[in-house]
């Protein structure tokens, strides 16, 4: 454990479930979350005055925005940073000017004056890295996806099984308050049955980043190309799907799609345009949709209930009996008579249109002013739980203790997107196979 | 088309002793009437009647459907001399004495009227300018609502309200607690508010104007130059077809225009209102 140095333990992360009314709603709640179980008050009395000490393996874009993130905090320091990049280790260094820099994060690991590390690498080194890590007894946090292949996810969850060391995955909307009053509200009723979800990601981007030199390509482009990433399915539908199983509670047993490169024809391997039919084994389907030639419809986590419809990345729902909104002119007038009354009818106007969808009342998830993300950032958005899953992984550092359902819903949710990426490549439904469930998982 | 027995739906409401009838797609837009102090089998009659006057005159004005009277006028009239219903022959007359009597704004051609050739002696019509049709967009449903005037007095109805389509409107009687139909008139670029409150009694109100969605629908002939101001034009008259025709010819129409269509025609109210 570290050297003990400061004072803080994080203040933010206990105004964070305080606000999420935590401490007065009791154990019944906690139980729902149970990965936020660690962030009570009795838990930050466990919190010795320490400082957690992170290597940072990664220090490109997403790691530079995590090191930002890390710098905010009372209870962690970065000592250490890797990068086989130059110009993005020695950017990270001038952020970090105590660390010390590596390019072989290898011997990173072998630093004693590491707790933890985070890696904000292509997906392709997430599985190596973490598995090094965590032989070399670092804690781990690691960014989504979880890893590039099936076997692979499948070995870092038998390392995670084995490891007395704490393993985080970036899944952010873990973290995030919209999601997790959403939830609650979900699972309390207010929308009824889960009958089906919705989620799509749209932009208007070629998803490239500028080349310095031709030899950098790959390097620097690794989303486009099939040997270091999955694509938009690990990239975007990691964070939807996941957000699905929550919400059901369940996993889904297949999966149909097709995916294509429709626009962005510059050479890429992945798909520019996926769209996939997941099926739970009661029949409720995810609808999954993103594209990157078209940014109109967004970026939305849609849950739709008999009783009402619940958009999670917007925070916003929808309750079926209320739709339909301001009645006609003419239903009021019958509702005057009925009631005998004589009141004046909104009816006349210089046109009629007809309405190809009723009206609904929006009503917010959170009270007051909440970030949303519109989706567009390659890199992050603000205050998406990001900042607060960087402070738990911290906090974790320092008290050893590991995090509850992360890793089990960074597995499902990333072996999802290859499930959907293998059924797309190979045009057949796809079922999950056998050998890849795990206990945690749900399937009826 | 058989009369009887066709099943035009509705609701009779007992305990207010109100008939509520309505056609969700008519002339392009929808139709709703509230028939007061009828019982129900009367009413259902009212009903029957007007659904199939309704259909009928859609069926004879729509220039979509190439069936309709107004398609073969358009197709053939510009070749020869077209021969037309007596109806038509009657539609026509008066729209074109409505066309004078407008000073020209008012024009089913959207164009000149003048180059419609009416044969009185044969009854048939011809356009003496090519790329010429004739368009009753602005003239069918006060039409039509004049001719559901008759039928609710034939019927012997004293209290009745009829919405056709929001932008015309016809209060027949009163309100069953009131002493009128009182209708507001609402904003189009903001549906919220209402620019007026207007009380009916045995009068047809008919709003034109522009909308955030639908602007420049309205041209003025011969010109052929569209309004885009944001302005709505509101005119209460006992008659539903010059309410009609008058609410589009103020959209057009400029100051002077104006003050002699107030002139020609007998108007209960008219209200510009600039948006």
């Amino acid at each position: 454990m570290s050297k003990k140095k400061s004072k803080q333990v994080d203040t933010s992360l206990r105004q964070f479930i305080k606000d999420l009314g935590y401490v007065s709603g009791g154990a019944a709640l906690l139980a729902t979350t149970p990965w936020l179980q660690s962030f009570t008050p009795d838990k930050a009395k466990e919190m010795k005055k320490e400082k957690a000490r992170i290597g940072f393996i990664g220090t490109g874009s997403r790691g530079t925005y995590n090191i930002h993130a890390v710098l905010s905090l009372q209870h962690a320091e970065i000592v250490a940073l890797c990068d086989i990049y130059p110009p993005n280790l020695k950017e990270a260094s001038g952020l970090c000017p105590n660390a010390k820099t590596y390019t072989d994060y290898r011997k990173m690991l072998e630093s004693a004056d590491i707790d933890g590390v985070i890696i904000s690498t292509p997906l392709y080194l997430h599985a190596p890295m973490t598995l090094d890590a965590l032989d070399a007894g670092k804690h781990v946090y690691c960014e989504k996806a979880m890893a590039l292949t099936m076997e692979e996810c499948k070995a870092v969850y038998d390392a995670y099984r084995k490891t007395d060391k704490v393993l985080y995955f970036c899944v952010q909307r873990m973290f995030d308050k919209k999601y997790i009053k959403g939830m609650q509200m979900i699972h309390s009723g207010l929308i009824g049955e889960i009958v089906g979800e919705r989620c799509h990601w749209f932009r208007n981007h070629d998803w490239r980043r500028p080349v310095p030199s031709p030899e950098l390509e790959r390097q620097i482009n690794w989303r486009l190309y099939r040997d270091y990433s999955a694509g938009l399915m690990t990239e975007l539908a990691s964070h939807q799907l996941e957000v699905c199983c929550w919400a059901m509670q369940m996993v889904p047993e297949s999966v149909i799609g097709t995916g294509d490169i429709v626009y962005w024809k510059d050479g890429r391997e992945v798909y520019d345009s996926v769209n996939l039919v997941y099926h739970y084994s009661n029949g409720v389907k995810i609808n999954y949709e993103s594209l990157i030639s078209n940014k109109f419809n967004g970026m939305e986590d849609q849950i739709l209930g008999n009783k009402g419809t619940m958009n999670l990345a917007t925070g916003i729902y929808y309750l079926e009996d209320e739709a339909g909104g301001k009645k006609s002119g003419i239903e009021q007038l019958i509702g005057q008579i009925g009631n005998k009354l004589y009141a004046s009818v909104p009816a006349a106007g210089p046109s009629w249109r007809p309405e190809t969808k009723e009206k609904y009342i929006p009503h917010t998830i959170l009270e007051g002013e909440f970030h949303v993300n519109d989706g567009l950032s390659m890199i992050g958005a603000l205050k998406d739980g990001s900042d607060e899953i960087l402070s738990a992984f911290c906090q974790a550092c320092i008290t050893g203790e590991k995090g509850k359902n992360i890793v089990e819903e960074a597995y499902l949710a990333t072996m999802l997107c290859h499930l959907g990426n293998q059924a797309m490549a190979e045009q057949k439904k796809i079922t999950f196979p056998e050998e890849y469930k795990i206990p945690y998982m749900k399937f009826s | 088309m058989q009369k009887t027995g066709i099943d035009t739906g509705g609701t009779y409401y007992e305990s207010s002793k109100m008939f509520h009838g309505s056609l969700q797609n008519i002339m392009g837009t929808r139709f709703d009437i509230l028939i007061i102090d009828q019982n129900k089998l009367k009413s259902q009659e009212i009903w029957n009647d007007m659904v199939f006057e309704l259909q009928r005159l859609d069926r004879i004005f729509n220039r979509f459907d190439s069936t309709s009277e107004t398609s073969k006028i358009n197709r053939e009239a510009i070749l020869e001399p077209v021969h037309v219903s007596l109806e038509m022959w009657t539609i026509l007359k008066s729209c074109r004495e409505y066309n004078i009597r407008t000073l020209g704004l008012f024009d089913i051609t959207l164009d000149d009227f003048s180059k419609v050739l009416l044969d009185e002696r044969e009854h048939t019509v011809i356009f003496l300018k090519k790329e010429m049709s004739l368009d009753f967009g602005g003239y069918a449903k006060g039409y039509a609502l004049a001719k559901i005037k008759d039928l609710i007095h034939q019927a012997g109805v004293k209290h009745c309200f009829v919405n056709f389509g929001n932008s015309s409107i016809l209060g027949v009687g009163h309100h069953p607690y009131g002493d009128a139909w009182k209708v507001s008139i609402e904003n189009p670029y903001n549906p919220d508010e209402a620019l007026d409150e207007i009380s009916l009694r045995d009068e047809a109100l008919s709003v034109s104007g522009n909308t955030p969605a639908y602007t420049g629908h309205i041209v003025r002939p011969a010109s052929g130059e569209t309004v885009k101001e944001r302005k709505v034009v509101s005119i209460t008259s006992k008659e539903p077809l010059e309410a009609e025709i008058l609410s589009t010819a103020f959209m057009v129409a400029t100051r002077e225009e104006k003050k002699c269509l107030s002139g020609n025609f007998e108007i209960k109210n008219i209200i510009e209102y600039s948006l």
